[in-house]
């Protein structure tokens, strides 16, 4: 039953962030520690030097210990690289340090969407790495996760698309019309156009995302 | 002006050029500051010296820091004065934290210790099995369980593929290394269960009574376990219930022999699940009839409900499941022309409720109790028997954690068991009955002293009420990882039962059954794939004998009786090498034999064999939605004795065979057809003979062959799951 659930795509693989060098909200003294910080770790993870920049995050957090933030892009960071990985030591040793940060934030930010999504993408990194051993218990928490996610922000395009290619995985693998869903993919780049993150540095990756499984799947 | 003066140190560190024009700048004004930029430098390597590259060092709760370069040196400065805490950390490394002056933080040579929480670090292994997502090198996974052929669903059934386990067909029960059933112990979430089997007769076997998919860690330990367990002489299996359930939906299930519907049902904090099944045989019998006649076929009723709370930091279950079978039929027998007349109505009921929670400071609480209620009532022939066992376990278990490397366990239990029975012949009755009660208490301790060396020592006392006897077991295990991909364990134990109910019920005037076990394992787990190779010896003593054919109430029973077992078991998994397939191989070579119950010599048991083999695969063929799955088991010939021949147990059946395939395929994501046969090729097995009680005339002891009720079992099945999400399916369910 391998294959059951490896359905779920690699959907990882596209999602760049897309770093955010503008500061804005700049006062009269200039960018703050907070923000020279994560401009630089922003910067980093654009330079191609994700490590490094988890590092800058994880610093940040140590400072900054009601800001969600960091810890989320610690944790984003090291879940992303572990789709990549193929040693299970190291991907344990990644995941299980991606889901302490996530706990952290999850105690700064409480039914947090974003938050909710990067722990069905850890679910899913384990289910891309053994779908026989994981899949079974983490696709279903990992459905719930979108469900809820949604739930708790219905325009919000980013999870609008997380739980659209979650079910599109799912459709595919099971031989069904992906159709119902292009509908909430359309929904997504439409609110993308609009999109504005709640406050700075806040999460806005998923647009470009959207526009390849449209081009993908949509025709 | 205090804030000003921040603004410029970052921008000296962020942007190149400003540091240039701006630093005569403070250098002139503001000299005090320059003086309090400190530079904070050294080196971070790991416990060979190895440089580590890209760890993160930094001042806790400041901005500063750096990453380690590709040599592991680091230096980055700091406008931080006085005493600060400086971490080194680095994925799968314990971090490291030092709180010094800032002035003395220079030119550090930090050694990064291995996490020993990590896939790396060496695990005890010896003796046991692990299934399912907890556990860092399972031998089956939690789909396996459900999915192989010749179990039908029965997580007992998928064990007996496992080396160690001795093929006895007719039974349906684990046998353990030479053990007898009995000597096997079976715990949900920790807490016994004391009637873990549905009832059956005796050319029928029996199974599980709990349903798989209950459940989403099992260990499966065939040897030298942890102190926490007693009262078990070979064998523990342990079962944990899942925590939280993953949606709320509802489950059909159509069989060729009943039907099951359940339904769980989520909230914030809380669940429920409910599951209700029926069987009955006898459409089944009419189509396909056996060996046995029935008067009534086998039919079973069953419900189960978990509820599960969290409480703060704690989590509270509450198991309750309840059952009842029937049938009636009669037998053939060799001394009887009209053959025997069998009968069987069982009631059970188990309730199993725990709380854990992790408390301040690295604590671990565990509460739990469980409650059985057990009525059976069979009738063979003209005598009628009545058993009423009540039965209850109750422990308290708490751990500490003093850190990665050392955790200490301990707790108290108390397990109480009345057992009553009456017997009623026309002209006879009798009421034989016991009161049972053992304390123990268990304590134990974990130690890891590095990635490559573990070791748990613990010790368990126990005290039984009914003998007025103390018993002192010391359990320990020790691991040693061999190379990259490989390890050895090493264990040793005391293990101590009670005599089971059959003895029980005519006598207290015995002692606790003993075995010593001795284990050496050998693992090699690397690419989905995993080799274990085991050598034991167990030694039993302290058996019990009786002087007759069967026990009776004026039997001599004496603890005279002894025994051993040793072997070899092999175990090879390759989930890697064909695609879309996933195997595994099983080999047991046992050899064993005891002096107990009314054995005149020491001899090897009929439950025992020498050779054991399993083969099961698994194929997933895409295109179909399908997933084939294979089994073959093979049991060399099992002892008996051939009353035509001098001596006892002296001679060995044919060995046993047996092809189990099964299909399930995938309809749509939530509806599965699902198909199984048992003994393809009906391959004819005979389990023993049964001598007539006197000779012919010719001084001939006729005999006829013990065979399975029926030679093959056929099963069909739709499964359909309802869920909000449109997803899930009954593939572990089955």
């Amino acid at each position: 039953m391998q294959n059951l659930i490896t359905y779920v795509t690699l959907f990882f693989t596209a999602l760049v962030m897309q770093a955010q060098t503008e500061i804005t909200g700049t006062t009269v003294s200039g960018p703050t520690k907070y923000q020279l910080g994560m401009q630089k770790a922003f910067q980093l993870w654009q330079e191609d030097k994700s490590w490094d920049a988890a590092n800058t995050f994880e610093r940040i957090a140590t400072a900054e210990t009601d800001n969600w933030l960091p810890p989320y892009y610690v944790a984003q960071i090291n879940v992303i690289n572990s789709f990549t990985e193929k040693d299970p030591a190291k991907l344990k040793a990644q995941l299980d340090k991606a889901q302490d940060f996530i706990n952290d934030a999850t105690a700064i930010s409480k039914d947090n969407p974003d938050l909710l999504v990067l722990q069905a993408q850890l679910y899913t990194a384990w289910i891309v790495f053994d779908g026989q051993q994981y899949g079974m218990t983490y696709s279903g928490k990992a459905t719930e996760l979108y469900n809820k996610a949604l739930a708790l922000a219905p325009d919000n395009p980013r999870m609008i698309l997380a739980k659209a290619e979650w079910d599109m995985g799912g459709a595919k693998y099971f031989g069904q019309s992906v159709e119902p869903f292009c509908k909430d993919l359309q929904r997504a780049i439409d609110l993308f156009a609009t999109f504005k993150p709640a406050a700075e540095f806040y999460p806005t990756y998923g647009e470009e995302r959207a526009k390849q499984i449209q081009a993908e799947s949509c025709k | 002006m205090i804030s000003r003066n921040f603004t410029f140190e970052l921008k000296i560190k962020t942007n190149q050029s400003m540091k240039i024009s701006v630093i005569p700048f403070l250098v002139f004004f503001l000299p005090f500051y320059i003086f309090s930029q400190n530079t904070i430098s050294g080196s971070v390597t790991d416990n060979n010296g190895t440089p580590i590259i890209g760890a993160n060092v930094y001042l806790d709760g400041s901005y500063d820091g750096t990453s380690s370069d590709d040599n592991g040196k680091f230096s980055f400065t700091t406008s931080e004065t006085g005493t600060q805490t400086l971490t080194a950390s680095y994925v799968s490394f314990e971090p490291f934290k030092l709180t010094d002056d800032i002035s003395k933080m220079k030119n550090l040579k930090i050694v990064l210790r291995d996490d020993v929480n990590s896939l790396e670090t060496v695990t005890i292994s010896a003796g046991s099995f692990s299934a399912g997502d907890n556990s860092k090198i399972s031998v089956l996974k939690p789909l396996d369980i459900v999915t192989t052929a010749s179990a039908l669903g029965d997580f007992v059934g998928a064990l007996q593929t496992l080396p160690g386990t001795t093929t006895v067909a007719e039974d349906g029960r684990l046998f353990v290394r030479g053990g007898d059933a009995g000597e096997t112990q079976i715990f949900i979430d920790g807490i016994r269960v004391f009637t873990p089997y549905s009832p059956t007769t005796n050319n029928v076997p029996t199974r599980g009574r709990y349903s798989p998919f209950l459940f989403d860690g099992i260990t499966f330990s065939t040897g030298g376990y942890s102190a926490e367990y007693g009262q078990a002489l070979s064998s523990v299996l342990l079962l944990n219930t899942i925590d939280e359930p993953t949606q709320k939906k509802t489950d059909i299930a159509i069989m060729s022999v009943g039907g099951g519907l359940g339904h769980t049902e989520k909230w914030e904090k809380s669940s429920l699940s409910l599951n209700a099944s029926y069987i009955n045989l006898a459409p089944y019998i009419a189509i396909l009839p056996d060996r046995n006649d029935w008067q009534k076929p086998f039919q079973t009723a069953s419900g189960e409900a978990v509820f599960r709370q969290k409480i703060g930091d704690g989590l509270l279950k509450v198991y309750g499941a309840f059952d009842t079978t029937n049938f009636e039929l009669t037998q053939e027998d060799i001394n009887q022309p009209d053959g025997i007349h069998f009968k069987l109505n069982n009631k059970n009921f188990y309730t199993n409720t725990s709380f854990s929670e992790i408390l301040d400071n690295n604590w671990t609480i565990f509460a739990g109790g469980s409650y059985t209620y057990g009525n059976t009532k069979v009738g063979i022939d003209a005598a009628d028997i009545n058993d009423v066992e009540n039965s209850a376990h109750f422990k308290l278990k708490l751990k500490k954690s003093f850190s990665n490397r050392f955790k200490l366990n301990f707790g108290a239990e108390q397990f109480i068991t009345d057992f009553n029975e009456n017997y009623e012949e026309p002209n006879f009755a009798a009421k034989l009955g016991f009161n049972n009660s053992i304390s123990a208490a268990f304590t134990e301790a974990d130690i890891i002293f590095s990635r490559k060396l573990a070791l748990k020592l613990g010790v368990r006392g126990e005290y039984s009420k009914l003998f007025q006897e103390f018993t002192v077991s010391p359990r320990a295990s020790f691991a040693y990882k061999t190379g990259k991909s490989s390890q050895l364990s090493l264990a040793y134990g005391d293990f101590f039962q009670q005599p089971e109910n059959e003895i029980l019920k005519f006598t207290d005037n015995v002692e606790a059954q003993h075995t010593q076990h001795y284990i050496m394992n050998y693992q090699y787990s690397a690419n989905k794939r995993i080799f274990r190779a085991e050598v034991y010896r167990k030694q039993y003593s302290n058996l019990v004998t009786y002087n007759e054919t069967m026990p009776d109430a004026n039997s001599v029973f004496t603890n005279n009786g002894d025994g051993y077992a040793q072997g070899l078991d092999l175990f090879w998994r390759d989930n890697e090498s064909i695609k879309n397939v996933e195997y595994w191989v099983s080999y047991s070579y046992l050899d064993t034999k005891r002096k107990y119950k009314n054995f005149p010599i020491e001899a090897t048991p009929n439950f025992a064999n020498t050779h054991n083999f399993s083969l099961v695969a698994k194929y997933w063929i895409n295109d179909w939605k399908s997933q084939i799955g294979f089994s073959y088991e093979y049991g060399s010939g099992r002892t008996y004795t051939d009353l035509n021949e001098p001596g006892f147990l002296q001679k060995k059946t044919r060995g046993y065979n047996s092809v189990s395939l099964n299909w399930a395929y995938l309809l749509s994501q939530q509806k599965i057809l699902y198909f199984s046969i048992n003994n393809a090729f009906a391959f004819k097995n005979v389990n023993g003979y049964q001598y007539a009680n006197a000779p012919d005339a010719n001084g001939n002891f006729a005999r006829r062959e013990l065979r399975p009720a029926a030679d093959q079992f056929f099963f069909v099945g739709f499964f359909w799951t309802i869920s909000d999400d449109g997803k899930d399916n009954q593939l572990d369910n089955l």
